[in-house]
This record gives C-alpha cells, sequence and structure tokens, in this order.
C-alpha cells in the first residue's frame, strides 16, 4: 500500500512537473473529461490538440508567440464544467475556450462563456442547443445532431426504390439518440413511411434480445439503430442479428458504428450494415489523409472523428489568432479572435469551415454554426471489415449494396 | 459567550467573506462551499439527528431545480418565488414518500429512498413534454432584480453568493432550532431505539416524516439555487446517486447530528476535490476515495465531531 | 408465443447471472450486517482479471476461473483484514461509507491503471448464437448460466455440510450466541468478506464475454444487485436467487410489454411494492 503510493505520488509529480507553464503564450482552454468513465475521449482530445499545438509551434506559433493548451478536468460533471471554465476564464486567463466532450458540460461551458465574453469553440458536443440559444460568443465547427441523418434522408429521396416501406427505430433516450430518432422520425412521416416500432432504451443496456424480438415480430423493412456509447452499438447489432431481424437495411446514427472495432467485434455481422454519421472522413481530401498518416505515425494509434475534431479546430483557432489584432490586453484580445473567428473561411482536415447564421431540420435557429454541416455528413457501408462511404456521389468510395 | 455572540460572529464572516478577494473563482469556490453546505445541513436533519439514511435526497434537489425552472420558462414566474416554490414542491413531494418508505427500517429504508430517486429521474428524463427530457432546462437570461430599491445584477457572483448564505444561515438556523427543540429530543430517541421511542408515546412516523420534509424543504431550496446559479439542468445531472452519496459525505466527514459539522464538511470536501483536482490531473478521485476511507477509519464522528470531543475534554480538565 | 419465450429465456439468463453477483453481497450482509458499496467493484475486477488472462495468456475465459475465484477468495480476505476489520464495529452507516469510498478507490485505480477504454472478448465460439426451438441463445452466456448455478450449488452445498460453513450460518443467525459456542466470528467474518468476494470475482469472470468490461462497469451492476438483495431479503440466499431470477425476467419481459425506456424503472417499482407488503423481502430472515 505504501509503496503504491509512493508511485502514485512520484507519477503525480511528474505531472505537476511538465505542467510547468512558458510565459508568453496564446492559451487555449480546453475542459474534457480526464478522469472518470468518459476519460478516453478526454484524452483522445488531449492527443489531437497536443499534436496540432506542437506543428504550429514548430512553424514559429502564431505571430511570434507560441500557442499552450490548457486542460482542465471536469470529470463529465456538469457543475464541474462551469467551474473549470471559469477558472480558465478568470484564472488562467485563455483567449478562447474549446472542448467539452459532452452536450451537458458543453452547455454549461457555452453559458460560462457567454456572460464572460470569451470565445469558445466547440468540436465535437453534438446538442443543437449549444448554437440555437443565440449566443453569439459560442462557435461550433461540427454540425448539430439534427444533422446527423441528412445524407441518409438524401440516399433515401435520391436513390429509385430507396425509400423503406416501413422502419422500426430504436435509439436510446438520451438527447443524443432522441435529438436524430426525432429529425428521421418527422421526415419519415413527411413521405407517409410508417414506423411500425418505436423504442427508446436506456444507455449501457446489458441485453438487446427483448427489444429486437418486438422488433422482429413487426418485420420492418428498415431497422434504424441509434447509439450515443459505441458499446450500445455494436451490442445492439450483434443482438438484432441473433436474434434473425432481417430488414432490407440496418442504418446506424452514431460514432459507434463507424469505429474499427464495430468490424472486429462483429466479424460477418457487420456486412452490409449502413453508418450514417455526421462526419465519417473524407479519405478523398488531401489534408486528411495526412493528417491520418501522421496521427498514425506519432501516436501508433488510428485516429477517428474526436481526433480529426480537436486536430482541426485548433488549426481554425490559429488561423482565426493569425487575423485578429492582438494587443495582450485580455478582454480586447477575446473579442478580436470572436470578430476573427466570424470571418473565418478555411479547409482543415475536418473539412471546410464557416461560421453563419442559418435554421436546422427541426426548425432551430443557429448562430455561428458551421454553414457546411449539412454537407458533412456522409453514409457509409460496411464492406468486408471496411468502412467505405457509399453516398453522397462526390465522397463516395465505393457502390452501396443492399442484401439479399 | 453571549446567546448571540457566536450567530453574529459567523453573519459578519458570511458578509466580508467575498469582499476578501477580487477573484470570481473564489467567490465561485465559496458559493461552492455554502451551497455544499446547505446539502450537508438538509441531508443531516433527516440522517444525522433521526439517523434515517437516506441515498436519494437528489430527487428533491432536483424537484427544487425542475421546480423553479419550469415556473419561471413556462409561466414567466419570477425566478426568486420559483425558488421558494421548488422547496415547497420539494417538502410536498416528500410526505407521501416518508410515508411509505418510513415502513422500512435501516438498510431497506436507505435502499427504498434510492429506488425513490431512481424513479423519479426516470420520470423527469421520459415526461419530455413537462421536462424537455434528456434536452434539460437552459436559461438564457436572468433578468435583473430590484431589492429594497436597489437593481440586483444577476450577471455577477456577489448576488448569487449572498443568496446562497442567506438560504445557508436558514439551514443553520433551522438545524439550531431543531436541535434544541421537541422534535430534536424525539429525532434522537428515534434514532437510539425506535421501539424505545414508540413505547414511551413518540409517533415515530409523524416525527420522521416532518423531519424529511424540513430536510426536503432545505434541499429543494438549494435545488432552485442550482438551476439558477448553473443555469442548466438535466434528468441525470440533478438527479444523481452521486449527488446523494455526496450529501452524505459531507455531513459524515463533517460530523453527523451537529450544527456545525455540514459547514466543515463543506469546506474540507470542496476544499479537498479542488486541491486534488488541480494537483493531479488525472486519478485525483483515487485520493478522494483514499481520503474518505481514511476519515471514517480516524474519525467516525467526523472532523467537527473530534474537535468538539476535544474541546469539551479541555473545558472538563 | 415466441416473443413471450424468448424474452423469457433472456431474463431467465441474466437473471441468474445477477442472481450470483447479489449471493455474494447478500452472505456479506447476513454475517456482517454491512452492506458492501464495493461488491460492483469486485465484479469488474474480476471481468478484467479473465480479459487479462485470456489476451496476454490465450487463456479461455471460464478456464481462467479455476484461476480468479481463489484470487479474489485471498483478495476479499486480505481486504477484509487490512481495510474492514476495524471499520465494522463502527455501525452500518460508517460502514457503508467506507465501502463506497473504498469503490471510489478501486474503480479510480483501474480507470488510471488500463484507461476508461471499453474492452471485450471476443470468444471464436461466441460469435453466432445457437437456436434450440428457433429460440436464440449466445452460447457464452449459456456457459456462464450452467456455471453459475454449478458454483451457487456447490456454495449451498459448503454452507449446509461443512463446518465452517455451518459457523458462517450460526453467525448470520446470531453473533453473540455463535461467538459463545466457540465460534471464532473475526475468522468466520473474513472468510465470509472472502467468499462474498470471490462469488463477485467468479461472476465477472464468467460475464467478462457476454459484456462490455470498464473500469466503472461496477456502477451499474450494483444498483441491481441492491434491488435483487432487497426483493429476496437482505441476508437470504435462496431469496438472492429468487430475486435475481425475477428482476432478469422482469425486465426483459417490462421491456417488450410495457417499455424499454422505462425498463430500469419497473425492477424499482416492483422493489417498492415488495417492500412495502412484505417489508423483508420475499424471503425475509428475520432480522431487518
Amino acid at each position: 500500500m505504501k509503496q503504491m503510493l509512493r508511485c502514485l505520488l512520484a507519477a503525480s509529480l511528474t505531472l505537476i512537473g511538465t505542467a510547468a507553464l512558458a510565459e508568453d503564450t496564446w492559451k487555449i482552454g480546453a475542459p474534457q473529461p480526464m478522469t472518470g468513465a468518459d476519460a478516453p475521449f478526454g484524452d483522445k482530445f488531449k492527443k489531437a490538440y497536443s499534436m496540432a499545438v506542437d506543428e504550429i509551434n514548430a512553424n514559429g506559433g502564431v505571430n511570434g508567440r507560441k500557442l499552450e493548451i490548457v486542460i482542465e478536468d471536469h470529470q463529465a460533471k456538469n457543475p464541474l464544467a462551469a467551474t473549470v471554465a471559469e477558472k480558465l476564464i478568470t484564472e488562467d486567463k485563455v483567449l478562447i475556450l474549446t472542448g467539452g466532450r459532452a452536450s451537458g458540460q458543453a452547455i454549461e461551458i457555452a453559458s460560462v462563456a457567454q456572460r464572460l465574453k470569451t470565445p469558445y469553440l466547440v468540436d465535437h458536443p453534438s446538442a443543437d442547443a449549444i448554437t440555437a440559444k443565440g449566443w453569439d460568443w459560442v462557435f461550433r465547427q461540427n454540425p448539430p445532431g439534427s444533422i446527423y441523418p441528412e445524407a441518409f434522408h438524401k440516399f433515401i429521396t435520391e436513390i429509385p426504390g430507396a425509400m423503406p416501406k416501413s422502419v422500426a427505430v430504436v435509439y436510446d433516450n438520451t438527447l443524443f439518440g432522441k435529438t436524430i430518432a426525432g429529425a428521421t422520425m418527422a421526415f419519415l412521416k413527411s413521405k407517409h413511411v410508417p414506423i411500425v416500432a418505436d423504442e427508446a432504451y436506456p444507455v449501457n443496456t446489458l441485453d438487446f434480445k427483448p427489444i429486437m424480438t418486438k422488433v422482429k415480430a413487426a418485420n420492418p423493412d428498415y431497422l434504424l439503430m441509434m447509439a450515443v456509447a459505441t458499446t450500445d452499438a455494436i451490442l445492439m447489432t450483434r443482438h438484432a442479428k441473433e436474434i434473425g431481424v432481417a430488414p432490407r437495411a440496418f442504418v446506424g446514427f452514431g460514432g459507434g458504428f463507424g469505429v474499427s472495432d464495430f468490424a472486429t467485434q462483429l466479424g460477418p455481422l457487420a456486412e452490409n450494415v449502413f453508418s450514417s454519421a455526421s462526419w465519417s472522413g473524407n479519405p478523398n481530401a488531401p489534408l486528411t489523409a495526412t493528417f491520418y498518416k501522421n496521427y498514425q505515425a506519432r501516436y501508433g494509434l488510428h485516429p477517428h472523428e474526436h481526433e480529426v475534431e480537436g486536430y482541426s479546430v485548433i488549426y481554425v483557432i490559429a488561423d482565426a489568432l493569425k487575423r485578429a489584432k492582438l494587443t495582450g490586453n485580455v478582454e480586447a484580445d477575446r473579442e478580436a479572435v470572436r470578430q476573427a473567428l466570424l470571418a473565418t473561411d478555411m479547409e482543415t482536415a475536418f473539412g471546410k469551415t464557416k461560421f453563419g447564421n442559418w435554421t436546422g431540420p427541426n426548425g432551430d435557429h443557429y448562430t455561428n454554426q458551421n454553414i457546411y454541416s449539412p454537407e458533412h455528413s456522409v453514409l457509409a457501408q460496411w464492406h468486408k471489415g471496411q468502412l467505405l462511404n457509399v453516398y453522397p456521389k462526390a465522397n463516395a468510395e465505393t457502390a452501396y449494396a443492399f442484401p439479399e | 459567550m453571549p446567546r448571540f455572540t457566536l450567530p453574529a460572529l459567523l453573519a459578519a464572516a458570511l458578509i466580508a467573506a467575498p469582499l476578501l478577494s477580487t477573484h470570481s473563482f473564489v467567490h465561485h469556490l465559496l458559493i461552492m462551499v455554502l451551497f455544499s453546505t446547505l446539502l450537508g445541513l438538509s441531508w443531516n436533519l433527516l440522517g444525522g439527528f433521526a439517523g434515517q439514511v437516506s441515498f436519494g435526497h437528489s430527487a428533491f434537489l432536483g424537484l427544487g431545480a425542475y421546480s423553479t425552472l419550469l415556473l419561471y420558462l413556462k409561466l414567466g414566474l419570477s425566478p426568486w418565488f420559483g425558488l421558494l416554490a421548488g422547496g415547497a414542491v420539494a417538502m410536498a413531494v416528500a410526505v407521501p414518500i416518508g410515508l411509505i418508505c418510513f415502513r422500512l427500517r435501516g438498510p431497506y429504508f436507505s435502499l427504498a429512498t434510492l429506488a425513490v430517486a431512481e424513479i423519479i429521474r426516470l420520470v423527469a428524463l421520459n415526461w419530455d413534454d413537462l421536462t424537455a427530457g434528456p434536452q434539460g432546462l437552459i436559461i438564457t437570461h436572468l433578468p435583473a432584480t430590484s431589492i429594497l430599491g436597489q437593481t440586483v445584477n444577476w450577471e455577477s457572483k456577489l448576488p448569487f453568493y449572498y443568496l446562497i448564505a442567506v438560504l445557508a444561515l436558514l439551514g443553520m438556523g433551522l438545524t439550531h432550532l431543531v436541535a434544541r427543540s421537541r422534535l430534536g429530543a424525539y429525532l434522537l430517541a428515534v434514532r437510539e431505539d425506535l421501539e424505545s421511542a414508540e413505547a414511551v408515546g413518540i409517533d415515530t412516523v409523524r416525527t420522521r416524516v416532518l423531519a424529511l420534509a424540513l430536510s426536503a424543504l432545505l434541499v429543494g431550496l438549494a435545488g432552485g439555487f442550482y438551476g439558477l446559479y448553473f443555469r442548466y439542468i438535466d434528468p441525470d445531472a440533478v438527479f444523481s446517486v452521486a449527488l446523494s452519496v455526496e450529501m452524505v459525505f459531507i455531513a459524515v466527514v463533517g460530523g453527523i447530528a451537529t450544527t456545525a459539522g455540514p459547514i466543515v464538511g463543506a469546506i474540507v470536501l470542496v476544499g479537498i476535490s479542488e486541491t486534488f483536482r488541480t494537483q493531479f490531473q488525472s486519478g485525483h478521485l483515487i485520493f478522494y476515495g483514499l481520503f474518505m476511507m481514511l476519515v471514517i477509519r480516524y474519525l467516525p464522528d467526523g472532523i467537527w465531531g473530534r474537535v468538539r470531543l476535544a474541546l469539551k475534554q479541555a473545558r472538563e480538565r | 408465443m415466441q416473443m413471450f419465450l424468448q424474452s423469457l429465456v433472456s431474463g431467465v439468463l441474466t437473471g441468474t447471472l445477477y442472481a450470483m453477483i447479489a449471493v455474494g453481497l447478500t452472505i456479506v450482509f447476513g454475517v456482517m450486517r454491512i452492506i458492501n458499496m464495493a461488491h460492483g467493484e469486485m465484479v469488474m475486477l474480476g471481468m478484467f482479471g479473465a480479459y487479462w488472462s485470456y489476451s496476454l495468456l490465450h487463456l479461455d475465459p471460464f478456464l481462467s476461473l479455476l484461476l480468479w475465484m481463489p484470487a479474489m477468495f485471498l483478495f476479499g480476505m486480505v481486504v477484509y483484514r487490512f481495510l474492514l476489520r476495524k471499520i465494522i464495529p463502527g455501525g452500518e452507516l460508517n460502514s457503508l461509507l467506507y465501502t463506497a469510498g473504498l469503490s471510489l478507490l478501486i474503480a479510480n485505480l483501474a480507470l488510471f491503471l488500463w484507461t476508461g477504454d471499453y474492452r471485450n472478448i471476443n470468444l471464436p465460439y461466441g460469435m453466432l448464437p445457437a437456436r434450440p426451438f428457433g429460440i436464440s441463445v449466445s452460447i457464452p452466456l449459456a456457459i456462464a448460466f450452467g456455471l453459475a448455478l454449478a458454483i451457487t450449488s456447490l456454495l449451498s452445498l459448503f454452507l449446509s455440510r461443512t463446518d465452517t460453513g455451518r459457523a458462517i450460518r450460526a453467525t448470520a443467525q446470531n453473533p453473540e450466541a455463535a461467538a459463545l459456542m466457540g465460534i471464532e466470528v473475526g475468522r468466520i467474518d473474513m472468510i465470509t468478506f472472502g467468499l462474498g468476494t470471490a462469488l463477485a470475482g467468479a461472476s465477472g469472470v464468467l460475464l467478462a464475454p457476454s459484456l462490455y468490461l470498464y473500469p466503472t462497469v461496477g456502477e451499474i451492476l450494483i444498483v441491481k444487485c441492491f434491488v435483487i438483495v432487497v426483493l429476496g431479503g437482505l441476508g437470504s440466499i435462496p431469496g438472492a436467487i429468487a430475486g435475481g431470477v425475477l428482476l432478469g425476467i422482469v425486465e426483459s419481459l417490462g421491456s417488450v410489454y410495457v417499455s424499454v425506456a422505462y425498463k430500469d424503472g419497473i425492477g424499482f417499482v416492483l422493489f417498492l411494492l415488495v417492500l412495502l407488503f412484505r417489508p423483508k423481502g420475499l424471503f425475509g430472515v428475520g432480522r431487518a
């Protein structure tokens, strides 16, 4: 016990040591979950941010100063997210905030950022509300949740014969699941597609067989599955197939349906499952391909949407800092950064980024939401262990297939 | 010491505390300490004095928070009345819950409160029309209020600080009154031995329901404060089991069945959690768990309980 | 009809595993009067044990039971001897909170050491389910079900046929009388805690091929366990088994015929109802 403590103490001391800060940097604050159940996500973003910051600093930084990312742990707890956002703004004097990871925490951060007049550039949280409350200090690079099914909607409308004859919708009762299910069910109703099963399940369900038994009895033409948790995505698909649900198409919404684990853990069961994502990478884009290669070289890991988002957002910030007239007065500089963000128009590994005000499919009025969000939505399909984009045509890597 | 010296000193300290620093983050921490104090005090009324260990107190916090915000967002009721309404709603719901759960004893009671809180959380999560479900409720604007002819702007921290200070003082006053009243004596009798308490003619169910109602009132007020201060609530945040357990920790670390215990507990726990979080980037909850174990192992009466004992011994010597 | 049978089978299979975890919790309560909040973490440790022996040593998880069950038994005894022994006389509330602290400590140590990544064990024979009578049964889950039955039966035999087992039951009924009759209550406590931990660990090993494992998985399991042991009556082994299977079936049928969203709620409502009408649980043993 004592020795273990000593080890821990030593480890933590080195952490403090490396955190010793250099003066005269442009500080970017990022509240992320570094402990608790969401810690792996915090770690992904930390890796992505560090890589972008190191690259930019190796090229001389921005306007003669280096970038510095200050990460604070919010343990995936909302009040703590507000606490650390407050601390980053008032104590660490960061110029801009990013991160957040989950929507609940992001809403707290956005609310604090708005009141304390500090820009907050959202990189991953997807709740529509974050950019639909008229908060003019809040920007978002990634698409809001209701955009996720966009590519799927286009696919079924534009491809002859693809329109489902009936659908079963199974979604988790989180904000993520309900937003996507709501958006896509509204769309299907407008097309007069009967919804034969509508099932909300709690996150981290251990057994999907009862639900899938019910779905099987409804005999849908399409099975639409929404999952915020990767584990749910994989287990739900497995149990659907085990029970023998046999629709014309399985369509998954949410990151879990697009990760490599999906194929390795499901093996042949993953074949032909569609994944409709807000972003699942356009490998045809050179910036994205380079990022994938460099990230793999640096960490020996294959990046996913989180890493791309975190990496790109730092470049968007660096670009804004370059264009802003920074004086060293934090309040004035924050306003200058906000103004610069309003004029952002660039391409990153994530895709095109330009912030604007527009209305989403569920009628939300967005402010400072990336106007290219609807274009980022892609429909991909698993073919022999690989996830390949099938729609829209511009991003397609292969032709779509319906199982026999 | 004259009767009013201690309360006067306390009030003076509370008024002066935020003036010692201009850092708004320090004010935020002070607010968190007082908020935790209020939670600890309210749990203590039932768990400390009556020995009825509730693991579901977040239910009342959530009810208070949701009532306050719903009344403001849907009906436009001033949030400051909403705050009081939140306390009242929590109190009203506590009575039937108490009547049901107090038929159970010891660990059965504790687990029943946990079940009730989980049921309420599930209802809040799935009743989209009322609660907006997992989307939660967001306040984007809090109107300035005028109190005694002064305009109070809720964009800064100080008004929130004084609001929570008043609520915490209310909690302390109530605890103090209960401790000295017949109700307090009944509660202690219930804690010592339920059968004997009944044998001497105490209506133990009524006594416990009353304690629960007062306790729920305080947590409900705290919940309303939470909603207004953080401006965002969702079912998983305000109805969480972790929050219920935190309330227990505050009271136990400070010292149960005392008025000052929860204050000490709140200062220590907010302080420790903040220090650990800044000192150890990852893994600080390991130390938090270890700290809990050490306190219970070596200071089973809580920190204040121990200090009080030491003071008493010193006086007797 | 098939829908009903399928959900019934699913419910019984998961329910049995719930039951096994709950039996560990309930014998510890029966003897020591403490609700071990860290019980879920013991299950988690068993899961990680199976995971590591599978991925590093290529040991089949079900075979690794022979390694991890004794290991967890020893671990439980060590935890009791060095961490818990002094706490128990301090009363129910203190030991409850102490084990809550222990649960934070273990879960966060695991997070620190193994990160919070979701892991799973992909058994080659677990890829596709068996289909007796058109009902889908996952093979790893079926094996786990069989082993859980076997382990629980062995435990009952141990408690009724051996001296130590009888001593445990005597202590559970009345510690003072047991002490007067020359039973070393301290030793019995230690063995019981070891047994409880071993059962939790073993259920973790059995669950590992069917569930995702991550350091905080204990949280979900412990709340279910509470419901089960109270349903069955705190301290009662048959009660915990019945409660576990009952909860499994109710959750499974409830999510088909009532609502998936309220699945967990159904369990809690049932729990409250049982408490109100049979305050000592279905198999209450008397000393509530």
